[in-house]
């Protein structure tokens, strides 16, 4: 499903949000980048409703959903936060359930096709064996899988990841953008993902978003638009691209 | 597979769901005026069929059919009331520690039910008061907390303060009250099932039985509802609506059992925090053990008190002076600030 954003602002405070148009493609991978307080998790939180946007239109395949109820847009937008600060500790099973809660009525109990998409969910995240555990025993790798799982239970076709990457180690890091990748490939999932490493945003999204003091300064194709005078102009400082085996590196 | 539980887990999950049922049997004996189990059994039969057994002494049927099933009933009833309401909000608030009392509900009801048996008299239904009150109190403390940034502090001190407010309103009726019923006050507001009657119950216990039916069916819900507000907002929940449906069904039910014993506190501290230690956080499994041993607690609780001594201490008494020092031992164990 294809996205297209158009005229959507957000106030708090003496921060604005303000993007006039952008679109999104099908089963592609979009990367968000920018600087601290650009507004790319708000942007991401207007879009998944989770920040009530003051104004503007979203389309899905052209039907505009903003005035969706929020069970109807669960069920097309799933929404991946940067991290989950446990209360109660529950068991990864039942936490990746709550995927399910777009298509469960508030007096009623997952049913067998609730706690299929779930399993089903875990298995994509290679998290299988984790059923039993409770959260607090895992590490923040597998909490970043848990989460995108608990996403992929909901079954949406659009998934908005917010920087799912932060305080991973390479490994981890890598291993989590390879499953965003498959999610896309595979799934057919149309992807927008904060992130903060330019190299990985070049390297796995199809297309880029730069933005900055709330608004979008550039967008598109990675080699089209990850050009050195426009990092500099939105992080403010110095940067080289180096081009490495067909690979990008940024020296700063 | 999702959703499957050891064999181990499914016993003691049947032993305490069955515990209240037999609590309640062993209870019926129990008080100032002991009734062996024989003599039990053949009260019972003698009740539907008085020509079984002539031996039995009227005073049994009347111990047991006035006195001991409707105070049993209403520990039951309380224990369960109290429990689930406490763990449905502590879900609600990301909190362990938030409670009824916390939020203001417990003071409003007091307040609502002494204000009605003072100046409408025991004939009017303390329980009408006890809500309306009990509900502004809540709103009150949502509606000014909701606006801070740093939610539960706030929260928190907000509750204190409603609770304060409160307070002082109940001490006002207090002292415009007569010195007769000064002293059923007195005597209810420190938590007591020793005024339980018919008349009380039939009006409390269908609205607490409303409330829990509706905290029962809201159990998954509650799991996605402990979530932060953004995550159950991006999970599909309409996050403002069925908050608004869980404070009214806690709110009904610390009402209607507020109205007849009084301020009872700690249980809905303790049993839910119990509960997650021996089941988990899942509160498909946390509501209904909540109601199973809270009932368990409170019908324990009141067969210590009415078979230690014939002088009954108040069971809102007993549970403040056994629950608190519980309380700070999980606070100490468990090394967590929850602010």
């Amino acid at each position: 499903m294809s996205v297209r954003v158009v005229n959507l602002s957000f106030s708090y405070k003496n921060f604005t949000l303000k993007v006039e148009a952008l679109k999104f493609e099908s089963a592609k991978i979009t990367a968000i980048v920018g600087p601290n307080g650009a507004g790319k998790t708000t942007f991401l939180k207007c879009i998944g409703a989770v920040l009530p946007a003051s104004k503007g239109s979203l389309f899905i395949d052209g039907r505009d959903i903003m005035s969706l109820r929020s069970q109807e847009r669960a069920r097309l937008i799933g929404y991946v936060p940067q991290e989950h600060d446990t209360v109660f500790n529950y068991q990864v099973a039942d936490f990746v359930l709550m995927g399910r809660a777009a298509y469960i009525s508030p007096f009623a109990l997952p049913s067998q096709e609730d706690i299929k998409a779930a399993e089903e969910a875990l298995e994509f995240v290679g998290l299988s064996e984790y059923t039993g555990r409770s959260i607090s025993e895992l590490s923040s790798g597998e909490r970043r899988l848990v989460l995108i799982a608990r996403a992929l239970a909901q079954k949406s076709a659009i998934l908005l990841m917010d920087e799912p990457t932060t305080f991973l180690d390479p490994k981890h890091e890598t291993e989590v953008l390879q499953l965003v990748r498959k999610l896309a490939i595979e799934k057919q999932k149309t992807i927008l993902v904060t992130l903060h490493s330019l190299e990985m945003a070049v390297q796995y999204a199809d297309s880029m978003v730069f933005m900055k003091n709330g608004e979008v300064v550039a967008s598109g194709r990675p080699d089209e638009i990850f050009q050195e005078p426009l990092l500099e102009s939105v992080y403010g400082m110095r940067m080289k691209i180096l081009d490495w085996n067909g690979r990008k590196l940024v020296l700063r | 597979m999702i959703g499957q539980a050891s064999k181990r887990g499914k016993a003691w999950r049947v032993f305490f769901l069955a515990l209240p049922l037999l609590l309640f049997l062993i209870s019926l004996s129990i008080g100032s005026y002991a009734i062996s189990p024989g003599g039990l059994y053949k009260t019972v039969i003698s009740l539907f069929s008085p020509s079984s057994h002539p031996e039995v002494p009227d005073a049994y049927r009347d111990i047991l059919l006035r006195i001991r099933l409707p105070r049993l009933l209403l520990a039951v009833a309380i224990g369960a009331a109290l429990s689930v309401s406490g763990a449905s909000l502590q879900a609600l608030f990301k909190n362990p520690l938030v409670n009824e009392y916390i939020l203001g509900i417990s003071s409003g009801a007091a307040f609502g039910a002494a204000l009605s048996l003072v100046f409408l008299g025991r004939a009017f239904p303390p329980q009408i008061g006890a809500f309306v009150f009990a509900f502004v109190a809540v709103g009150v403390v949502l509606l000014i907390s909701g606006q801070a940034e740093s939610h539960f502090i706030s929260l928190l001190l907000t509750g204190i303060i409603v609770t304060a407010f409160f307070s002082a309103l109940l001490s006002l009726v207090e002292f415009f009250a007569s010195p007769y019923v000064l002293q059923a006050l007195f005597f209810w507001l420190m938590g007591s099932l020793s005024l339980a009657s018919w008349k009380d119950l039939a009006i409390s216990l269908p609205l607490i039985a409303v409330g829990l039916i509706l905290l029962f069916l809201l159990r998954w819900r509650l799991n996605v509802l402990s979530m932060s507000d953004e995550e159950a907002r991006s999970l599909g929940v309409n996050v403002r609506r069925e908050k608004m449906l869980v404070i009214a069904a806690t709110t009904l039910i610390t009402a209607a059992g507020t109205s007849i014993v009084g301020i009872i506190g700690w249980v809905g501290f303790i049993v839910p925090h119990f509960v997650r230690l021996m089941f988990g956080a899942d509160n498909r499994l946390v509501i209904p053990m909540s109601a199973a041993m809270g009932a368990s607690i409170m019908l324990v609780a009141d067969d210590i008190i009415r078979g230690v001594s014939a002088l009954e201490i108040p069971i809102g008494i007993f549970t403040s002076l056994v629950g608190i020092p519980i309380f700070l031992a999980l606070l100490k164990k468990t090394k967590k600030v929850w602010l």
